[in-house]
Protein backbone atom coordinates (compact mmCIF):
# COMPACT_ATOMS: atom_id res chain seq x y z
CA UNK A 1 0.00 0.00 0.00
CA UNK A 2 1.26 3.47 -0.81
CA UNK A 3 0.95 6.28 1.67
CA UNK A 4 0.94 9.89 0.56
CA UNK A 5 2.95 12.06 2.93
CA UNK A 6 1.87 15.70 3.08
CA UNK A 7 4.17 17.84 5.17
CA UNK A 8 4.87 21.48 5.93
CA UNK A 9 8.17 20.44 7.49
CA UNK A 10 11.35 19.64 5.58
CA UNK A 11 12.09 16.02 6.37
CA UNK A 12 15.43 14.28 5.89
CA UNK A 13 16.25 10.95 4.17
CA UNK A 14 14.90 11.59 0.68
CA UNK A 15 11.26 11.08 1.51
CA UNK A 16 8.68 11.80 -1.15
CA UNK A 17 6.74 14.60 0.43
CA UNK A 18 3.99 16.85 -0.92
CA UNK A 19 3.44 20.42 0.25
CA UNK A 20 0.05 21.14 1.86
CA UNK A 21 -0.89 23.75 -0.79
CA UNK A 22 -0.23 21.26 -3.61
CA UNK A 23 -2.31 18.60 -1.91
CA UNK A 24 -5.22 21.00 -1.30
CA UNK A 25 -5.37 21.64 -5.05
CA UNK A 26 -5.21 17.95 -5.92
CA UNK A 27 -7.66 15.05 -5.97
CA UNK A 28 -5.21 12.28 -5.07
CA UNK A 29 -6.95 9.27 -3.62
CA UNK A 30 -4.45 7.60 -1.36
CA UNK A 31 -4.04 6.93 2.34
CA UNK A 32 -2.70 10.22 3.65
CA UNK A 33 -0.25 11.00 6.41
CA UNK A 34 -0.54 14.65 7.32
CA UNK A 35 2.62 15.93 9.00
CA UNK A 36 2.39 19.45 10.37
CA UNK A 37 3.84 21.14 13.42
CA UNK A 38 0.35 22.37 14.28
CA UNK A 39 -3.10 20.99 13.54
CA UNK A 40 -5.05 24.00 14.69
CA UNK A 41 -8.68 24.16 13.65
CA UNK A 42 -9.11 26.30 10.48
CA UNK A 43 -5.36 26.30 9.83
CA UNK A 44 -3.68 24.49 6.94
CA UNK A 45 -2.89 21.38 9.01
CA UNK A 46 -6.61 20.97 9.65
CA UNK A 47 -7.64 21.62 6.04
CA UNK A 48 -5.25 18.95 4.76
CA UNK A 49 -7.01 16.32 6.87
CA UNK A 50 -10.41 17.70 5.90
CA UNK A 51 -9.55 17.59 2.19
CA UNK A 52 -8.30 14.01 2.53
CA UNK A 53 -11.51 12.97 4.30
CA UNK A 54 -13.69 14.57 1.63
CA UNK A 55 -11.72 12.64 -1.00
CA UNK A 56 -12.52 9.50 0.96
CA UNK A 57 -8.89 8.90 1.96
CA UNK A 58 -7.95 7.29 5.22
CA UNK A 59 -6.02 10.07 6.91
CA UNK A 60 -3.85 10.52 9.97
CA UNK A 61 -4.95 12.55 11.88
CA UNK A 62 -8.73 12.71 11.39
CA UNK A 63 -10.62 16.00 11.73
CA UNK A 64 -12.53 14.59 14.68
CA UNK A 65 -9.33 13.75 16.51
CA UNK A 66 -7.79 17.13 15.70
CA UNK A 67 -10.74 18.94 17.26
CA UNK A 68 -11.16 16.59 20.22
CA UNK A 69 -7.49 16.47 21.20
CA UNK A 70 -7.27 20.27 21.34
CA UNK A 71 -10.34 20.57 23.59
CA UNK A 72 -8.83 19.60 26.94
CA UNK A 73 -12.06 18.28 28.54
CA UNK A 74 -12.72 15.99 25.56
CA UNK A 75 -9.07 14.91 25.41
CA UNK A 76 -9.24 13.88 29.06
CA UNK A 77 -12.64 12.23 28.76
CA UNK A 78 -11.67 10.09 25.77
CA UNK A 79 -8.20 9.33 27.18
CA UNK A 80 -9.67 8.17 30.51
CA UNK A 81 -12.20 6.02 28.68
CA UNK A 82 -9.31 4.30 26.90
CA UNK A 83 -7.47 3.59 30.15
CA UNK A 84 -4.98 6.48 30.34
CA UNK A 85 -4.53 7.93 33.83
CA UNK A 86 -6.01 11.40 34.17
CA UNK A 87 -6.96 13.58 37.11
CA UNK A 88 -10.48 14.89 37.72
CA UNK A 89 -11.31 18.14 35.90
CA UNK A 90 -14.03 20.78 35.79
CA UNK A 91 -15.07 23.09 32.98
CA UNK A 92 -16.27 26.32 34.53
CA UNK A 93 -15.96 30.09 34.73
CA UNK A 94 -16.41 30.06 38.50
CA UNK A 95 -13.41 30.58 40.79
CA UNK A 96 -15.44 29.23 43.70
CA UNK A 97 -16.20 25.96 41.95
CA UNK A 98 -12.50 25.32 41.34
CA UNK A 99 -11.43 26.14 44.91
CA UNK A 100 -14.22 23.99 46.39
CA UNK A 101 -13.44 21.03 44.11
CA UNK A 102 -9.65 21.08 44.12
CA UNK A 103 -8.10 23.72 46.40
CA UNK A 104 -4.55 24.65 45.32
CA UNK A 105 -2.44 24.34 43.30
CA UNK A 106 -4.45 23.94 40.09
CA UNK A 107 -3.56 23.93 36.39
CA UNK A 108 -5.86 25.72 33.92
CA UNK A 109 -6.27 25.28 30.17
CA UNK A 110 -8.31 27.63 27.98
CA UNK A 111 -11.53 26.42 26.32
CA UNK A 112 -12.20 29.17 23.78
CA UNK A 113 -11.70 29.87 20.07
CA UNK A 114 -8.67 32.10 20.50
CA UNK A 115 -6.11 30.58 22.88
CA UNK A 116 -4.52 27.36 21.68
CA UNK A 117 -1.24 27.28 23.50
CA UNK A 118 0.04 27.45 27.06
CA UNK A 119 -1.63 27.06 30.41
CA UNK A 120 -1.63 28.73 33.82
CA UNK A 121 -0.84 27.35 37.24
CA UNK A 122 -2.48 29.00 40.26
CA UNK A 123 -1.19 28.55 43.79
CA UNK A 124 -3.62 30.88 45.53
CA UNK A 125 -6.90 32.67 45.06
CA UNK A 126 -5.58 35.90 43.57
CA UNK A 127 -3.46 33.99 41.05
CA UNK A 128 -6.55 31.94 40.19
CA UNK A 129 -8.60 35.10 39.56
CA UNK A 130 -5.87 36.46 37.30
CA UNK A 131 -5.56 33.16 35.43
CA UNK A 132 -9.32 32.88 34.92
CA UNK A 133 -9.45 36.45 33.70
CA UNK A 134 -6.74 35.92 31.12
CA UNK A 135 -7.62 32.38 29.93
CA UNK A 136 -11.34 33.13 30.07
CA UNK A 137 -10.77 36.39 28.16
CA UNK A 138 -12.28 38.54 30.86
CA UNK A 139 -14.56 35.76 32.16
CA UNK A 140 -16.29 35.48 28.79
CA UNK A 141 -15.29 31.83 28.37
CA UNK A 142 -14.98 28.79 30.60
CA UNK A 143 -11.65 27.16 31.45
CA UNK A 144 -10.71 23.57 32.19
CA UNK A 145 -9.17 23.11 35.65
CA UNK A 146 -7.32 20.12 37.12
CA UNK A 147 -5.59 19.72 40.48
CA UNK A 148 -1.79 19.56 40.54
CA UNK A 149 -0.54 16.48 42.34
CA UNK A 150 2.99 16.18 41.02
CA UNK A 151 5.64 17.64 38.76
CA UNK A 152 4.67 18.97 35.32
CA UNK A 153 6.41 17.84 32.15
CA UNK A 154 6.04 18.98 28.54
CA UNK A 155 6.78 16.02 26.26
CA UNK A 156 7.29 16.42 22.52
CA UNK A 157 5.73 13.45 20.74
CA UNK A 158 6.38 12.31 17.19
CA UNK A 159 4.04 9.60 15.88
CA UNK A 160 3.88 8.20 19.40
CA UNK A 161 7.65 8.32 19.91
CA UNK A 162 9.53 10.68 22.18
CA UNK A 163 13.15 11.68 22.41
CA UNK A 164 15.21 8.88 23.88
CA UNK A 165 16.20 10.41 27.20
CA UNK A 166 12.67 10.38 28.53
CA UNK A 167 11.17 8.60 31.52
CA UNK A 168 9.36 5.37 30.55
CA UNK A 169 6.07 6.34 32.21
CA UNK A 170 5.93 9.48 30.09
CA UNK A 171 6.88 7.49 27.00
CA UNK A 172 4.06 5.05 27.75
CA UNK A 173 1.47 7.83 27.95
CA UNK A 174 2.75 9.32 24.69
CA UNK A 175 2.30 5.95 22.96
CA UNK A 176 -1.19 5.47 24.33
CA UNK A 177 -2.29 8.99 23.43
CA UNK A 178 -1.04 8.43 19.89
CA UNK A 179 -2.98 5.17 19.65
CA UNK A 180 -6.22 6.99 20.45
CA UNK A 181 -5.86 10.38 18.78
CA UNK A 182 -3.08 9.78 16.23
CA UNK A 183 -1.83 13.36 16.30
CA UNK A 184 1.57 12.93 14.59
CA UNK A 185 3.34 15.94 16.09
CA UNK A 186 2.32 17.50 19.37
CA UNK A 187 3.34 18.47 22.84
CA UNK A 188 1.83 16.59 25.78
CA UNK A 189 1.49 18.07 29.23
CA UNK A 190 1.89 15.33 31.81
CA UNK A 191 1.99 15.35 35.61
CA UNK A 192 4.14 12.85 37.42
CA UNK A 193 3.84 11.88 41.08
CA UNK A 194 6.22 9.49 42.83
CA UNK A 195 4.42 6.46 41.42
CA UNK A 196 2.14 7.55 38.58
CA UNK A 197 1.89 9.78 35.51
CA UNK A 198 -1.29 11.63 34.46
CA UNK A 199 -2.16 13.18 31.10
CA UNK A 200 -3.16 16.88 31.47
CA UNK A 201 -3.22 18.41 28.00
CA UNK A 202 -2.14 18.29 24.34
CA UNK A 203 -0.98 21.33 22.38
CA UNK A 204 0.64 22.15 19.04
CA UNK A 205 4.38 22.59 18.54
CA UNK A 206 5.95 25.61 16.95
CA UNK A 207 8.51 24.98 14.20
CA UNK A 208 11.17 26.52 16.44
CA UNK A 209 10.58 23.81 19.02
CA UNK A 210 11.70 21.10 16.59
CA UNK A 211 15.39 20.27 17.00
CA UNK A 212 17.66 18.42 14.53
CA UNK A 213 17.22 15.26 16.60
CA UNK A 214 13.43 15.67 16.56
CA UNK A 215 13.43 16.01 12.76
CA UNK A 216 15.43 12.80 12.50
CA UNK A 217 12.97 10.90 14.68
CA UNK A 218 10.06 12.27 12.64
CA UNK A 219 11.75 11.40 9.33
CA UNK A 220 12.55 7.88 10.49
CA UNK A 221 9.00 7.24 11.68
CA UNK A 222 7.48 8.73 8.55
CA UNK A 223 9.64 6.58 6.29
CA UNK A 224 8.69 3.45 8.25
CA UNK A 225 5.04 4.30 7.82
CA UNK A 226 5.23 5.21 4.16
CA UNK A 227 7.15 2.01 3.39
CA UNK A 228 5.20 -0.39 5.54
CA UNK A 229 1.77 1.19 5.82
CA UNK A 230 2.10 0.81 9.58
CA UNK A 231 -0.41 2.89 11.65
CA UNK A 232 -2.87 2.57 8.78
CA UNK A 233 -3.95 -0.84 9.97
CA UNK A 234 -2.28 -2.58 7.04
CA UNK B 1 -39.92 9.65 31.57
CA UNK B 2 -36.76 11.09 30.12
CA UNK B 3 -34.62 13.94 31.42
CA UNK B 4 -33.68 16.60 28.89
CA UNK B 5 -30.94 19.15 29.50
CA UNK B 6 -31.14 22.33 27.43
CA UNK B 7 -27.67 23.89 27.25
CA UNK B 8 -27.97 27.67 27.20
CA UNK B 9 -25.86 30.72 27.90
CA UNK B 10 -27.11 33.92 29.49
CA UNK B 11 -27.44 35.66 26.11
CA UNK B 12 -30.10 33.16 25.05
CA UNK B 13 -32.47 34.94 27.45
CA UNK B 14 -31.79 38.54 26.40
CA UNK B 15 -34.30 38.56 23.54
CA UNK B 16 -37.84 37.95 24.83
CA UNK B 17 -38.79 36.17 21.60
CA UNK B 18 -36.00 33.66 22.08
CA UNK B 19 -36.77 33.30 25.76
CA UNK B 20 -40.41 32.70 24.77
CA UNK B 21 -39.31 29.87 22.49
CA UNK B 22 -37.18 28.33 25.26
CA UNK B 23 -40.17 28.40 27.62
CA UNK B 24 -42.26 26.79 24.88
CA UNK B 25 -39.77 23.93 24.71
CA UNK B 26 -39.98 23.48 28.47
CA UNK B 27 -43.76 23.51 28.36
CA UNK B 28 -43.88 21.04 25.47
CA UNK B 29 -41.58 18.68 27.37
CA UNK B 30 -43.63 18.88 30.55
CA UNK B 31 -46.85 18.33 28.63
CA UNK B 32 -45.30 15.15 27.28
CA UNK B 33 -44.35 14.10 30.80
CA UNK B 34 -40.61 14.73 30.33
CA UNK B 35 -38.27 16.63 32.61
CA UNK B 36 -36.66 19.68 31.01
CA UNK B 37 -33.90 21.65 32.71
CA UNK B 38 -31.83 24.58 31.55
CA UNK B 39 -28.19 23.69 31.88
CA UNK B 40 -25.82 26.63 32.26
CA UNK B 41 -22.08 26.67 31.84
CA UNK B 42 -21.33 26.26 35.56
CA UNK B 43 -23.29 22.98 35.68
CA UNK B 44 -21.99 21.19 32.62
CA UNK B 45 -20.38 18.48 34.75
CA UNK B 46 -23.99 17.37 35.38
CA UNK B 47 -24.51 16.32 31.75
CA UNK B 48 -24.19 12.65 32.73
CA UNK B 49 -27.37 12.90 34.83
CA UNK B 50 -29.54 13.44 31.76
CA UNK B 51 -30.87 11.26 28.94
CA UNK B 52 -30.53 13.84 26.21
CA UNK B 53 -29.07 17.26 25.55
CA UNK B 54 -30.55 20.05 23.44
CA UNK B 55 -28.02 22.79 22.71
CA UNK B 56 -29.34 26.32 22.21
CA UNK B 57 -26.12 28.22 22.98
CA UNK B 58 -24.15 29.16 19.86
CA UNK B 59 -22.17 26.20 18.57
CA UNK B 60 -18.65 26.10 17.19
CA UNK B 61 -16.01 23.37 17.36
CA UNK B 62 -13.94 25.71 19.49
CA UNK B 63 -16.41 26.79 22.14
CA UNK B 64 -18.03 25.28 25.22
CA UNK B 65 -21.08 24.07 23.28
CA UNK B 66 -18.89 21.58 21.40
CA UNK B 67 -17.47 20.32 24.69
CA UNK B 68 -21.03 19.76 25.95
CA UNK B 69 -22.09 18.09 22.70
CA UNK B 70 -19.13 15.74 22.47
CA UNK B 71 -19.26 14.88 26.17
CA UNK B 72 -22.94 13.94 25.83
CA UNK B 73 -22.15 11.95 22.69
CA UNK B 74 -19.30 10.05 24.38
CA UNK B 75 -21.64 9.24 27.28
CA UNK B 76 -24.17 7.81 24.83
CA UNK B 77 -26.84 10.51 25.23
CA UNK B 78 -29.01 11.74 22.41
CA UNK B 79 -27.84 15.21 21.44
CA UNK B 80 -28.93 18.10 19.20
CA UNK B 81 -26.59 19.49 17.83
CA UNK B 82 -24.39 16.40 17.60
CA UNK B 83 -20.62 16.93 17.36
CA UNK B 84 -20.39 15.96 13.70
CA UNK B 85 -23.10 18.42 12.68
CA UNK B 86 -21.31 21.15 14.62
CA UNK B 87 -18.07 20.29 12.82
CA UNK B 88 -19.64 20.35 9.34
CA UNK B 89 -21.87 23.39 9.87
CA UNK B 90 -19.24 25.29 11.84
CA UNK B 91 -16.96 25.22 8.83
CA UNK B 92 -18.59 26.20 5.56
CA UNK B 93 -15.54 25.02 3.58
CA UNK B 94 -16.16 21.51 4.88
CA UNK B 95 -19.84 21.85 4.05
CA UNK B 96 -19.39 23.10 0.46
CA UNK B 97 -16.83 20.38 -0.19
CA UNK B 98 -19.48 17.85 0.83
CA UNK B 99 -22.11 19.56 -1.36
CA UNK B 100 -19.71 19.30 -4.29
CA UNK B 101 -19.00 15.65 -3.58
CA UNK B 102 -22.67 14.66 -3.26
CA UNK B 103 -24.09 16.90 -6.02
CA UNK B 104 -26.15 19.19 -3.82
CA UNK B 105 -27.08 22.28 -5.89
CA UNK B 106 -25.35 25.16 -4.13
CA UNK B 107 -24.36 28.70 -4.87
CA UNK B 108 -21.30 28.88 -7.20
CA UNK B 109 -18.28 28.84 -4.89
CA UNK B 110 -14.49 28.95 -5.10
CA UNK B 111 -12.13 28.08 -2.29
CA UNK B 112 -9.28 30.51 -1.80
CA UNK B 113 -6.15 29.40 0.07
CA UNK B 114 -4.10 31.89 2.02
CA UNK B 115 -1.14 31.72 -0.38
CA UNK B 116 -3.35 32.31 -3.45
CA UNK B 117 -4.16 35.93 -2.66
CA UNK B 118 -2.55 37.38 -5.78
CA UNK B 119 -3.65 39.42 -8.79
CA UNK B 120 -4.07 36.55 -11.24
CA UNK B 121 -6.23 34.46 -8.93
CA UNK B 122 -8.41 37.42 -8.02
CA UNK B 123 -8.90 38.36 -11.68
CA UNK B 124 -9.78 34.76 -12.52
CA UNK B 125 -12.39 34.78 -9.78
CA UNK B 126 -13.92 38.06 -10.99
CA UNK B 127 -13.90 36.75 -14.58
CA UNK B 128 -15.76 33.61 -13.58
CA UNK B 129 -18.16 34.87 -10.93
CA UNK B 130 -18.59 38.47 -12.09
CA UNK B 131 -18.53 41.54 -9.86
CA UNK B 132 -19.12 41.92 -7.01
CA UNK B 133 -18.38 38.61 -5.28
CA UNK B 134 -19.24 37.52 -1.77
CA UNK B 135 -16.36 36.61 0.53
CA UNK B 136 -17.36 34.28 3.32
CA UNK B 137 -15.31 33.19 6.31
CA UNK B 138 -15.97 29.51 7.07
CA UNK B 139 -17.08 30.26 10.64
CA UNK B 140 -19.87 32.66 9.60
CA UNK B 141 -23.11 32.81 11.59
CA UNK B 142 -25.94 35.32 11.92
CA UNK B 143 -24.85 36.98 8.63
CA UNK B 144 -21.51 37.95 10.17
CA UNK B 145 -18.17 37.51 8.36
CA UNK B 146 -19.86 37.64 4.96
CA UNK B 147 -18.86 40.65 2.89
CA UNK B 148 -19.08 41.89 -0.69
CA UNK B 149 -16.12 42.97 -2.79
CA UNK B 150 -16.34 44.63 -6.19
CA UNK B 151 -12.69 45.43 -6.83
CA UNK B 152 -9.30 43.91 -6.12
CA UNK B 153 -8.49 46.40 -3.37
CA UNK B 154 -11.58 45.66 -1.31
CA UNK B 155 -11.24 41.95 -2.10
CA UNK B 156 -7.74 41.92 -0.63
CA UNK B 157 -8.85 43.99 2.33
CA UNK B 158 -11.69 41.64 3.30
CA UNK B 159 -9.75 38.47 2.54
CA UNK B 160 -6.79 39.55 4.66
CA UNK B 161 -9.08 40.13 7.63
CA UNK B 162 -10.78 36.75 7.28
CA UNK B 163 -7.46 34.95 6.70
CA UNK B 164 -6.40 35.85 10.24
CA UNK B 165 -8.57 33.06 11.59
CA UNK B 166 -8.91 30.64 8.69
CA UNK B 167 -6.38 29.57 6.04
CA UNK B 168 -9.15 28.91 3.49
CA UNK B 169 -12.09 31.15 2.51
CA UNK B 170 -15.17 30.68 0.34
CA UNK B 171 -15.72 33.10 -2.55
CA UNK B 172 -19.25 33.07 -3.93
CA UNK B 173 -21.27 34.49 -6.77
CA UNK B 174 -23.23 37.55 -5.63
CA UNK B 175 -26.85 36.51 -5.92
CA UNK B 176 -29.20 39.24 -4.68
CA UNK B 177 -32.78 38.13 -3.98
CA UNK B 178 -35.60 39.76 -2.03
CA UNK B 179 -35.64 36.87 0.44
CA UNK B 180 -33.90 33.63 1.41
CA UNK B 181 -35.97 30.53 2.02
CA UNK B 182 -35.34 29.13 5.47
CA UNK B 183 -36.38 25.49 5.77
CA UNK B 184 -36.25 23.94 9.24
CA UNK B 185 -35.40 20.25 9.06
CA UNK B 186 -35.39 17.62 11.79
CA UNK B 187 -34.29 14.05 11.21
CA UNK B 188 -34.73 14.23 7.42
CA UNK B 189 -38.17 15.80 7.59
CA UNK B 190 -39.38 19.36 7.12
CA UNK B 191 -40.20 21.05 10.44
CA UNK B 192 -41.09 24.58 9.31
CA UNK B 193 -40.75 26.85 6.31
CA UNK B 194 -40.32 30.59 6.21
CA UNK B 195 -38.93 33.40 4.16
CA UNK B 196 -36.21 35.50 5.70
CA UNK B 197 -36.78 38.83 3.97
CA UNK B 198 -33.74 40.89 3.04
CA UNK B 199 -34.00 44.44 4.41
CA UNK B 200 -34.65 47.00 1.68
CA UNK B 201 -31.51 48.17 -0.09
CA UNK B 202 -29.42 45.44 1.60
CA UNK B 203 -28.29 42.04 0.41
CA UNK B 204 -28.29 39.84 3.50
CA UNK B 205 -30.83 38.98 6.19
CA UNK B 206 -28.90 40.68 8.97
CA UNK B 207 -27.39 43.93 7.68
CA UNK B 208 -25.69 46.92 9.21
CA UNK B 209 -26.90 50.43 8.65
CA UNK B 210 -24.22 52.61 7.15
CA UNK B 211 -21.89 53.83 9.85
CA UNK B 212 -23.82 52.21 12.70
CA UNK B 213 -22.94 49.13 14.71
CA UNK B 214 -26.52 47.89 15.14
CA UNK B 215 -27.71 45.09 12.92
CA UNK B 216 -31.15 45.29 11.36
CA UNK B 217 -32.94 42.09 10.49
CA UNK B 218 -35.39 41.50 7.70
CA UNK B 219 -38.87 40.25 8.49
CA UNK B 220 -39.61 36.57 8.92
CA UNK B 221 -42.63 35.45 6.91
CA UNK B 222 -43.63 31.93 7.73
CA UNK B 223 -45.84 29.59 5.76
CA UNK B 224 -47.43 26.22 6.39
CA UNK B 225 -44.97 23.44 5.76
CA UNK B 226 -47.53 21.58 3.63
CA UNK B 227 -47.33 24.42 1.15
CA UNK B 228 -43.62 24.08 0.52
CA UNK B 229 -42.79 23.73 -3.20
CA UNK B 230 -41.81 20.10 -3.88
CA UNK B 231 -38.46 20.98 -5.45
CA UNK B 232 -37.55 23.26 -2.53
CA UNK B 233 -38.32 20.44 -0.11
CA UNK B 234 -36.21 18.02 -2.12
CA UNK B 235 -33.21 20.37 -2.25
CA UNK B 236 -33.44 21.20 1.47
CA UNK B 237 -33.58 17.55 2.52
CA UNK B 238 -30.79 16.57 0.18
CA UNK B 239 -28.53 19.31 1.61
CA UNK B 240 -29.21 18.16 5.19
CA UNK B 241 -28.66 14.52 4.33
CA UNK B 242 -24.96 15.18 3.71
CA UNK B 243 -24.63 16.82 7.13
CA UNK B 244 -26.53 14.48 9.44
CA UNK B 245 -29.83 13.62 11.02
CA UNK B 246 -30.22 16.46 13.50
CA UNK B 247 -31.96 19.83 13.54
CA UNK B 248 -30.98 22.28 10.81
CA UNK B 249 -32.01 25.54 9.21
CA UNK B 250 -31.28 25.49 5.49
CA UNK B 251 -30.89 28.79 3.63
CA UNK B 252 -31.89 28.51 0.00
CA UNK B 253 -32.13 31.07 -2.79
CA UNK B 254 -34.64 30.87 -5.59
CA UNK B 255 -32.84 31.74 -8.80
CA UNK B 256 -34.50 31.55 -12.24
CA UNK B 257 -37.16 29.18 -10.98
CA UNK B 258 -34.73 26.74 -9.38
CA UNK B 259 -33.25 26.45 -5.92
CA UNK B 260 -29.64 26.73 -4.79
CA UNK B 261 -28.43 26.11 -1.27
CA UNK B 262 -26.65 28.99 0.45
CA UNK B 263 -25.84 27.01 3.57
CA UNK B 264 -27.06 24.51 6.14
CA UNK B 265 -26.94 25.80 9.70
CA UNK B 266 -26.97 23.70 12.82
CA UNK B 267 -28.43 25.37 15.92
CA UNK B 268 -31.04 27.29 13.85
CA UNK B 269 -32.79 30.29 15.42
CA UNK B 270 -36.22 29.52 16.84
CA UNK B 271 -38.05 32.61 18.07
CA UNK B 272 -41.58 32.57 19.47
CA UNK B 273 -43.95 34.12 16.94
CA UNK B 274 -41.49 33.75 14.05
CA UNK B 275 -40.35 30.34 12.84
CA UNK B 276 -43.19 28.71 14.79
CA UNK B 277 -46.05 30.96 13.71
CA UNK B 278 -47.56 28.56 11.15
CA UNK B 279 -46.34 25.25 12.49
CA UNK B 280 -46.94 25.32 16.23
CA UNK B 281 -45.88 21.71 16.64
CA UNK B 282 -42.17 22.35 16.18
CA UNK B 283 -41.58 22.33 19.95
CA UNK B 284 -43.37 19.02 20.47
CA UNK B 285 -41.59 17.40 17.53
CA UNK B 286 -38.14 18.39 18.74
CA UNK B 287 -38.92 17.23 22.28
CA UNK B 288 -40.33 13.91 20.99
CA UNK B 289 -37.19 13.40 18.93
CA UNK B 290 -35.00 14.05 21.99
CA UNK B 291 -36.95 11.71 24.24
CA UNK B 292 -37.46 8.87 21.78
Amino acid sequence: MTVLVVSNIDLTNNLQVMKPATFLDSTIKEATLNINNEYRYLKTGYYVSMHAEILGNYVIPSCENIIDSSRTPILLLRAAKAGISTLPFVVTDSVKKITVEFGFPVILFAVNPFIYDGYKVANNKSALYRAMKSLGMNYKFAVCAQPIKGELFAVKTFLGKTTTDIDCQLQEIAEKVYKIFKIPLCKLHIQKTSDKAYLCGLQPLSKEELSEEDLQIISKEVSLISEQGEHFGV
Amino acid sequence: MSKIACFVEKYNFTDPREEGALQNFKLAAENQGQEFHFLFREDISDVAKYDSVFIRATTDPLNTAYVVSKTAWELGLKVIDDPESITICGNKIHQYALFEKYNVPYIPTFFLNKDELHHKKISDIFDTLGKPVVIKAPYTSFSRYVEKAACETSFRDVAKRFFKKSDVLAIQKFTPTSFDWRVGVLNNDVLYVCKYMIPKGKWKHGAKLRGKPTVIWGRTVSMKKQEIPARLREVALKACSVVGKGLYGVDIKEVDGDYVVVEVNDNPSIYAGYEDSMDHDIYQRIISYLSE
